[in-house]
């Protein structure tokens, strides 16, 4: 019983970590593309520059939802 | 408690998550778009007619996400599924149909309401263009509904493909599911509508560039879907290989 319990409380931890860990880079990211689009609109010339930026600030907005998949991959087959 | 009783508990408690939390966005989402739809007509009264359709239409997808959790809610009542049979792991099945589907769709009922709200402020600012800023809505609004899509089918395979037993190891990950998906589409759902709303502000204010903008939300639409992915992979891996 008792690694059961271990093993089920780590398939949960996996399920929260994930599901709460996707939240912020989500409305990160999107809020990033939002500015780039609102940027692009106002000086179309910059769109490159915008869409370059845009994809680094969303690639660091992403690091947290990596570490939550990792998380939530370690808790489901290494623990 | 006996899992006769328990599952009872589970079905009510689910379906009174799913449709309870749900509202919460389509409500928000839908007097989002109807205020920034009065503003427009104050600002633009001939077109009240053109404007209060784009209101309805877009008012409409946002509701999506709302039915979407009135159907699990009615199938988890009185679709058949409780029955004691199924043990412990129905009992949990039960539980995460629901929250999953109910939680899973609070973001893209936000996003669609803040994509909808910028179209029809966006028509007050320049009604000549509303056939495109109606059609980037839509396409807008589609983009941030997959992510309650993945909520549904999540739900779906939980209320009708999660094998009976009574193993608490197994009931554990049902739930875990549910939380992976339901939380983790939120984000992506609000996310992907901050991009479409912004880029139907900036069609409105400057059509000429939508080409150009419509292919930048598409990309920045595409990253931030990746960590709903990443909660349908989760989910995906707690129901069935877990």
């Amino acid at each position: 019983m008792g690694s059961e319990i271990i093993r089920a409380a780590a398939l949960l931890g996996a399920g929260i970590c994930m599901g709460f860990g996707a939240i912020g880079p989500g409305v990160g990211e999107g809020f990033a593309a939002g500015k780039a689009c609102e940027g692009i609109a106002r000086s179309p010339e910059n769109a490159g520059l915008l869409t370059r930026t845009m994809l680094v600030g969303q690639a660091v907005s992403e690091s947290t939802g990596i570490y939550s998949l990792v998380i939530a991959l370690l808790l489901i087959f290494a623990v | 408690m006996d899992v006769g009783n328990a599952v009872y508990l589970a079905a009510y408690l689910g379906a009174g998550l799913a449709i309870g939390i749900s509202s919460l966005g389509a409500g928000v989402g839908e007097g989002f778009i109807a205020g920034n739809a009065s503003y427009a007509i104050m600002r633009q009264p001939k077109a009240r007619d053109v404007l209060l359709r784009n209101m309805l239409i877009g008012q409409a997808i946002t509701e999506t996400g709302a039915i979407f959790s009135l159907v699990i809610a009615m199938l988890l009542m009185f679709g058949g599924m409780i029955n004691s049979e199924g043990g412990w792991q129905t009992v949990a099945s039960l539980f995460g149909a629901g929250l999953a589907i109910g939680a899973g769709t609070v973001g893209a009922a936000f996003g669609n309401g803040y994509t909808g709200g910028e179209a029809v402020k966006g028509m007050g600012r320049n009604p000549k263009e509303s056939k495109l800023l109606t059609a980037n809505m839509l396409i807008g609004q589609a983009l941030s509904q997959t992510s309650s899509i993945f909520a549904l089918v999540i739900a779906m395979l939980l209320l009708y493909s999660t094998p009976a037993g009574n193993n608490l190891v197994k009931s554990l990950a049902f739930v875990g599911a549910s939380f992976a998906i339901g939380f983790g589409t939120f984000g992506p759902g609000f996310g992907i509508g901050i991009v479409a709303g912004k880029t139907v502000e900036g069609i409105s204010k400057f059509p000429k560039q939508s080409a150009l903008l419509v292919r930048t939300m598409f990309v920045g639409a595409a990253v931030s879907e990746s960590t709903s992915i990443y909660s349908l992979v989760v989910a995906f891996l707690l129901i069935f290989v877990a």
